[in-house]
């Protein structure tokens, strides 16, 4: 684990003193470098169980594929944010590039922690660098409103956890969760524990989010810069779906009864939002409320707590993170032509970046579940877990997909066809730089087609 | 001489990855070899140890 987090850090370091003309180049290779050892990773926990990697860090089959995408993530960043920060002062770029190295520091130390504690404090740690991402780096004043609920949402939802844990060690003695498995707390279904139950989750389905507190997302999203939004879409998220996945353990039996009305509240959030997707206008928020309502689904199969489920929930979590990020750096891509996210402006790309409108199209067949896409293969197994369990279900999620399917057609169409405004005629030409940031997203995606076990989680 | 001595100024930073990586399989090992050495104080695993041979994982 070291090999991988002390280059990381090194990165700091590198980034400061590498001279102003080399340091998105220097950045962007030696990141990438790290993603590419991280990928050893994979082949390391083909085994079931912890690979203990030092006293205090250790990896297992649910941990590797978030940690190998929090490292793709950092090279894919910084290569999306070269256009819009390079004409700022050289120290605020070093300071730019500074806060998303700690970004992923914090994440790796969050999702390869043993103690739950650990990751408790990551989790809240990787509050301070997208919080100042977002605020500082965003493009309208909106931001500060955006970043106020942004932080206070998963503060509030994260406190009773700290409580929860606490308690925790009391009762059992330890938060180590090599250990906790083999002792988990005996749980009576009183009010107090009902309580607890809740305080354990609150944070998390806060984090996923979990639609009726899901506010704070389409904000942060639209007013974040391009890397917010991928981080937030790729792999922040993703911490509240690994989370619920390692408290969802320890919570049996109350699970059981109190679940039902959050799995109810996520699928129907992800008609909802949905919906809501139907009639936006705005890009970036249209892709943001396409995020929640996957990770309804997403909630509903961690919730559900059978083998299948949680399969899903993971390679749904990997394959959403890849091509929302995608998605994203498409959006940006518009963005940064034509200076406006709405969607009846940017019409026509098709016939004036013709390949990047075959990305928008892979992206989309993507978002939209088709086969033979690792979404599709989520997606099945947490709606055939769901409809094990009732079948009624299959009216919320077979709804949910066929919106999905309508807005991301929608999206595609409204961006790539139709007339071009005059307004457009005179955009810039795609960069390299752009066509390699997307094939670096959705070539691990096709590939995962092939291997598709690398991202199966527990039951494999 | 001069072009040599300008190389290295602007891209002696390349190292520092590179170096942190090495330091990070250094510690990495380092670990390993407490951690089994004290796995091997117990009664109960005490065994003849290969060279490198990690036991506590």
């Amino acid at each position: 684990m070291l090999k991988i987090l002390i280059p990381t850090l090194m990165l700091l370091p590198t980034t400061w003193l590498s001279s102003p003309k080399w340091l998105w180049t220097t950045t962007t290779a030696q990141s990438l470098m790290i993603a590419s050892l991280s990928l050893t990773w994979l082949k390391r926990s083909a085994e079931p169980g912890w690979l203990t990697l030092n006293s205090y860090l250790a990896i297992d089959p649910l941990s590797t594929p978030l940690l190998v995408l929090t490292c793709w993530l950092l090279p894919l960043m910084i290569m999306a944010s070269q256009n819009h920060i390079s004409p700022e002062p050289i120290n605020r770029q070093r300071m730019y590039i500074s806060l998303l190295i700690s970004l992923q520091v914090f994440l790796i130390m969050a999702f390869g922690a043993t103690e739950i504690i650990l990751f408790y404090v990551m989790f809240e740690a990787t509050l301070i660098p997208t919080l100042a991402i977002i605020t500082r780096w965003g493009n309208q004043a909106e931001r500060l409103n955006a970043g106020t609920y942004f932080l206070f949402y998963t503060l509030v939802g994260s406190l009773p956890l700290l409580i929860a844990l606490l308690i925790l060690q009391k009762d059992v003695g330890t938060l180590s969760m090599l250990l906790i498995q083999y002792s988990p707390p005996t749980l009576l279904p009183s009010w107090t524990n009902k309580i607890w139950w809740a305080a354990c989750l609150l944070a998390f389905l806060v984090k996923m989010p979990l639609y009726g507190i899901h506010l704070w997302l389409p904000k942060a999203h639209v007013e974040a810069p391009i890397a917010g939004s991928m981080v937030l879409a790729a792999v922040l998220l993703k911490l509240g779906g690994y989370g619920m996945m390692r408290m969802v353990i320890l919570l049996d039996p109350l699970t059981k009864e109190l679940a039902y009305p959050f799995i109810i509240l996520a699928l129907w959030g992800a008609i909802m939002t949905g919906s809501t997707c139907l009639r936006q206008t705005d890009l970036k928020a249209l892709i943001a409320y396409s995020s929640v309502s996957h990770m309804g689904l997403v909630v509903g199969g961690i919730l559900i707590q059978t083998p299948w489920g949680f399969t899903g929930a993971i390679i749904l979590m990997i394959a959403h993170g890849l091509v929302s990020s995608a998605l994203f750096c498409l959006a940006n891509t518009v963005y940064e032509r034509t200076n406006t996210r709405t969607l009846l402006i940017t019409r026509g790309m098709q016939t004036l970046l013709p390949l990047t409108a075959t990305w928008w199209f892979i992206a989309s067949l993507a978002n939209l579940a088709l086969p033979p896409f690792p979404n599709l293969t989520g997606e099945m197994a947490i709606m055939a877990s769901l409809f094990y369990w009732s079948e009624w279900t299959l009216i919320l999620t077979g709804l949910a997909a066929l919106i999905t399917i309508i807005y991301t057609m929608y999206m595609f169409m409204t961006t790539q066809w139709g007339p071009v405004p005059p307004s457009m005629n005179n955009i810039e030409p795609p960069h390299s730089r752009e066509h390699l940031l997307i094939s670096l997203h959705l070539i691990p995606i096709l590939l995962l087609i092939l291997k598709p076990e690398l991202v199966w989680g527990w039951y494999y | 001489m001069v072009n040599l001595v300008n190389m290295l100024r602007e891209h002696w930073v390349n190292v520092l990855v590179p170096l942190g990586f090495v330091i990070g399989i250094y510690m990495d090992r380092r670990n390993d070899e407490k951690l089994t050495a004290f796995r091997n104080k117990s009664m109960l695993y005490k065994r003849e140890l290969k060279p490198g041979e990690v036991t506590w994982k």
